[in-house]
């Protein structure tokens, strides 16, 4: 090779450099150890002696040329030596899961704390008095077989003091002891929060609680979880509860959820509805296109009960319903969250199991 | 309870152009609930849910009655129908005296503080005829059994008006002695039911006895064997009674019979619907049993009596509805539902007489209800409350904290769960303490759930159990356990029960990062004596002194449990830490290793080393081989560098108390 071959072969691999499309590892090609330059620098024994010398600096001037152009190529384009296989797998730290009926009840929490109720906690062991003498239901009372109800077996040592609807603290487990229950419903903490806050309203309650019924199906597990709101104060209609119930759905399941009430018949509230939340498939209209919605009954979810408070419950509590109203709801949170669009839960006894191929999936 | 009713039978009480679809949405909007349609031999049929306190709209009629109002008021024309029923011809009963017209009615004893009515009529030359095909399909369609025109007529008119009726055998009675006598029963009193099941009375069912005190029908319940119409029978008593609707629902309960007949008699039926069931009975046994009225009619109505009415302020109705309704449209609501209304202008305020199938109206509320629901729940303005927002906190309660627990644990790896807080016994022997120490249950459903819990830690370890092909999961629950208390509701504690699979100090490490979370950082675990398991107590040391957080057990499988008493960790745990200004100097940190003698207490030997020098801030392990453990040391002092010099005796120290105090030895040249 001639010093003009040379330096032919120079432009040549300079200007080929240049050209590079961008994603090229121009280090290695270039400057690797089989890369480009070494190749060219190996000619050097080819040429005459007496022109080795100006090749030498030649290919010296180059290589201090081609790692300029990759050194700035680099930065422009940002390529690093390390070439990234970006198509690898991520590999995830071992996390665990809270538990969805934990997730429901938190966002249940925050949705209700936003107005203003204040979070509580009241037994689920009560007595009798608080689950369903101080809701106006007498003992023996038919209204009471809607509740499949847990007895705990200890003696009851209830005095006997006849029930008298009209003033229902007569009977309180405080003075004549009581019959012991596992909770059935979270309405034992209607009576508890008038009772914590000296029968002095305002009362904003949400109470979320574990309850227990006799009972086991693909809907029905013997313990389950419920929310109580209770809402007491002067002033407090039946558009507030509407107001309510149209916020959460909101909330919960996305814009544009409606919820309506229908008539119902509970003891301890007066009037009672039937609370329903718009279906989110069909929107409430109970057709997809001309076909009847398969995931509702005609638009709507049943989801629980609600009602404006029994003036009897209030007097249970030492409120004078003269004066005061209020409303109060209480429904399954197992209900109310696998009703969540595209959820599909069909079998609640999962949330119980303790199969990690269900909990991983939340 | 729900109810069923065939559209077409409907149609004969309701004069109505409504679609079945389109009644049912009406009607569940205001009124009972209709929850489905179904299609029964050939026509739509009704499921519809009857509140308890409506036993009035438990019939085809009262339903027909209802959907008439609710379909009027939405604008679609509805009436209901008059009824049809003829009157009972009255008997001679000086002319012909002849068998088959002019029976002896049995004697009957009432006591009317068990029963408000009794009416009854005896009917002659009764032929067993098979039930009509047009009887038949509405039985059929409400899911009740066919058997012949003589039984079949009873239920039938118990499904169209609403009130239970019943077949005595005439004969039957009279041959037992012709005397009824509407008694409470005597505890331990044997009967037999019209199906041949045996009872004993316990004492206080109103009962029917004969002379000698032979029981001869569980009266609104069920008949009895010895009375009842079989297929010999030729003369019918056609009986209807208003038993003491308390009194019913007493012996139902008791006995446990639950037959339709009882379920309506214990919600307080109209005692004035008996005219009609009788005059309706008498009907249907004359068209299709060839029957005769034989006898004068029995009336006997001790209870006839008005519900009481209920006086409403004009303003409560704005103080449930938060709107103005005029008194006009009040009155013609509630007159549309059959009350009788006055309303007096000077005092603003309703008298309401309910009408007598209605004794659920007691109270405002109740007459508040029938407005606004009438009036559409759907045509009241929906708003969130403008009042005050209450600001009393429960003491001792963190939900948020509760959830941060949660979080926190599961993005470390830990799964949550929720089991059941009701156990198996040898489930609730797994704690440790004997059954005895548990709250049972009077009436559990089965037998894997019949303790309430003294500890979660043997429901975790059965969820572990269950899931084998994850040997290094660690699982927590946040949740009560339960300690009896005598004469008292038993003390719900809230813990934290974790139970891992990994390493201890695995374990503890996440536990420990737990605290740290709440700013928590000085805790101890100390080994208590324990007969089972090998158990620590784990201690925290907060400005006011120690607490007991709760214990740590080291189970079989290599397992270990945490579980903590939450409330306790709610007490002291920190919103925010108190700043430690920044040392101006680097700390120095070396890492020493130490060969040490199996069953060193390591954490005691840290706390000792700890305590040589004030300049040492920390001492963590951080490699272990066989016995050789490495601990790395951090020296600090804030104001100034430390140099090699000042290190040194410190070290020195250290190694001394390890060699001393637990004949460990320095592993390697230190400089």
């Amino acid at each position: 090779m001639t010093i003009s071959e040379l330096q032919t072969a120079i432009q040549d691999l300079v200007q080929q450099l240049t050209a590079e499309a961008p994603g090229v590892d121009v280090r290695t090609k270039y400057l690797g150890k089989k890369g480009l330059f070494n190749q060219l620098a190996r000619v050097l024994p080819s040429l005459a002696p007496e022109d080795r010398k100006t090749a030498g600096q030649l290919i010296n001037e180059v290589r201090t040329q081609l790692e300029a152009t990759v050194l700035e190529r680099e930065k422009t384009v940002g390529a690093s030596t390390n070439w990234v296989d970006v198509t690898m797998p991520g590999k995830k730290p071992a996390v665990g899961h809270v538990h969805p009926i934990s997730q429901a009840m938190a966002e249940i929490t925050r949705i209700f704390e936003k107005v203003g109720f204040t979070r509580v906690r009241y037994p689920e062991v009560d007595w009798d008095w608080y689950v369903f003498e101080s809701l106006n239901m007498p003992p023996d009372h038919p209204a009471r077989d809607e509740w499949e109800t847990f007895f705990v077996d200890v003696p009851d040592t209830t005095k006997p003091v006849e029930y008298d609807a009209n003033n229902p603290r007569k009977r309180h487990p405080s003075l004549v002891g009581g019959k012991m229950v596992l909770t059935t419903h979270t309405s034992n903490g209607q009576v508890r929060e008038m009772e914590r806050l000296n029968s002095t309203p305002p009362i904003r309650m949400i109470n979320i609680a574990r309850c227990y019924r006799r009972q086991q199906d693909a809907t029905h597990t013997q313990m389950f979880h419920q929310f109580e709101g209770l809402v007491v104060d002067k002033g407090i209609t039946i558009q507030h509860l509407k107001g309510t119930l149209d916020y959460f759905a909101r909330e919960f399941y996305g814009p544009g959820t409606k919820s309506r009430i229908r008539p119902f018949h509970f003891q301890f509230t007066e009037p009672s509805f039937e609370v329903d939340f718009s279906c989110h498939i069909c929107m409430g209209t109970g057709k997809v296109g001309e076909n009847k919605c398969k995931f509702c009954k005609s638009g709507w979810h049943e989801v629980g009960g609600a009602g404006m408070v029994h003036p009897n419950v209030l007097k249970a509590g030492g409120i004078d319903p003269e004066e005061y109203t209020g409303f109060a709801f209480g429904w399954g949170v197992e209900r109310t969250y696998t009703l969540k669009p595209g959820l599909h839960i069909d079998d609640i006894r999962l949330l119980y199991s303790g199969d990690m191929r269900f909990l991983e999936q939340f | 309870m729900n109810i069923l009713i065939p559209h077409n039978w409907l149609l004969e009480h309701l004069e109505t152009a409504a679609s079945p679809e389109e009644l049912q949405r009406l009607v569940s909007l205001s009124g009972p609930s209709i929850e489905r349609i179904y299609e029964r031999e050939g026509e739509p049929v009704y499921d519809i849910e009857v509140t308890t306190n409506r036993v009035d709209s438990m019939s085809v009629r009262g339903i027909a009655r209802e959907s008439a109002v609710i379909l009027a008021q939405a604008g679609v024309a509805a009436t209901l129908k008059p009824s049809t029923i003829p009157t009972v011809p009255k008997i001679d009963t000086s002319a012909q005296k002849t068998d088959s017209t002019n029976l002896p009615l049995p004697q009957i004893k009432n006591n009317p503080t068990f029963c408000k009515r009794i009416i009854c009529v005896v009917l002659s030359d009764v032929q067993h005829t098979a039930t009509p095909d047009w009887m038949a399909k509405r039985l059929k369609q409400i899911e009740q059994n066919v058997h012949d025109s003589v039984i079949d007529i009873t239920n039938y008119i118990t499904h169209e008006l609403g009130h239970p009726c019943h077949a005595f055998d005439y004969d039957k009675i009279m041959q037992l002695g012709g005397v009824i006598n509407v008694v409470e029963a005597e505890k331990g009193k044997r009967f037999t039911t019209l199906d041949g099941e045996s009872y004993e009375t316990i004492g206080g069912e109103v009962v029917f006895e004969n002379e000698v005190g032979e029981i001869i029908d569980l009266p609104a319940i069920k008949g009895t064997a010895n009375t009842a119409v079989d297929n010999n029978t030729k003369r019918v008593l056609f009986w209807i009674e208003s038993l003491d609707h308390e009194k019913v629902r007493f012996a139902s309960m008791k006995h446990a019979i639950r037959t339709v007949a009882a379920q309506l008699n214990e919600k307080q039926v109209d005692p004035y619907l008996a005219e009609a069931v009788l005059a309706r009975g008498v009907e249907l046994y004359q068209s299709l049993c060839h029957a005769t009225v034989a006898s004068t009619i029995f009336d006997e109505f001790p209870g006839a009596e008005q519900i009481a009415p209920v006086r409403v302020k004009y303003s409560t109705f704005n103080r449930y509805l938060g709107i103005e309704i005029s008194p006009e449209d009040i009155s013609s609501i509630l007159e549309k539902l059959g009350c009788v209304v006055t309303y007096d202008p000077d005092a603003t305020a309703f008298t309401v007489q309910p009408p007598s199938f209605r004794p659920d109206i007691e109270i405002e509320a109740d007459v508040v209800e029938e407005i606004a629901r009438i009036y559409g729940y759907h045509n009241l303005p929906s708003t969130l409350m403008d009042t005050a927002i209450p600001t009393n906190k429960p003491e001792g309660t963190r939900f948020d904290f509760e959830h941060a627990c949660k979080q926190f644990l599961a993005h470390i790896g830990w799964q949550e769960v929720y089991t059941y807080s009701l156990v198996s016994e040898a489930v609730a022997l797994q704690s440790g303490e004997p059954s005895t120490a548990h709250l049972k249950l009077q009436n559990p459903l089965t037998d894997d759930r019949v303790y309430l819990r003294h500890s979660l830690i043997p429901s975790l370890i059965e969820v572990l159990d269950a899931n084998p092909q994850r040997p290094s999961l660690g699982i927590f629950e946040i949740a009560h356990v339960y300690h009896p208390q005598p004469n008292n509701l038993p003390t719900e504690e809230l813990h934290l029960t974790m139970v891992g699979q990994k390493s201890y100090s695995e374990i503890r490490g996440d536990f420990e990062s737990l605290l740290r979370q709440f700013y928590i950082s000085e805790l101890s675990i100390t080994e208590v004596p324990s007969e089972l398991h090998q158990q620590g107590e784990i201690t925290v040391t907060t400005g006011s002194g120690e607490v007991h957080l709760g214990t740590i057990t080291i189970l079989e499988k290599g397992r270990v449990a945490f579980d903590i008493l939450l409330t306790e960790l709610v007490r002291i745990l920190k919103t925010h830490p108190t700043y430690q200004p920044l040392p101006k100097a680097e700390a120095v940190t070396e890492d020493l290793t130490f060969s040490l003698p199996q069953r060193t207490p390591i954490g005691t030997m840290i706390e000792k080393m700890h305590a040589v020098h004030k300049l040492i801030t920390s001492i963590e392990v951080v490699d272990q081989y066989k016995q050789n453990f490495t601990f790395s040391i951090t020296y600090l002092d804030p104001e100034k560098s430390l140099s090699k010099d000042e290190v040194e005796p410190i070290r020195k120290q250290l190694i001394a108390i390890v060699n001393q105090t637990f004949s460990g030895t320095l592993v390697g040249a230190q400089s």
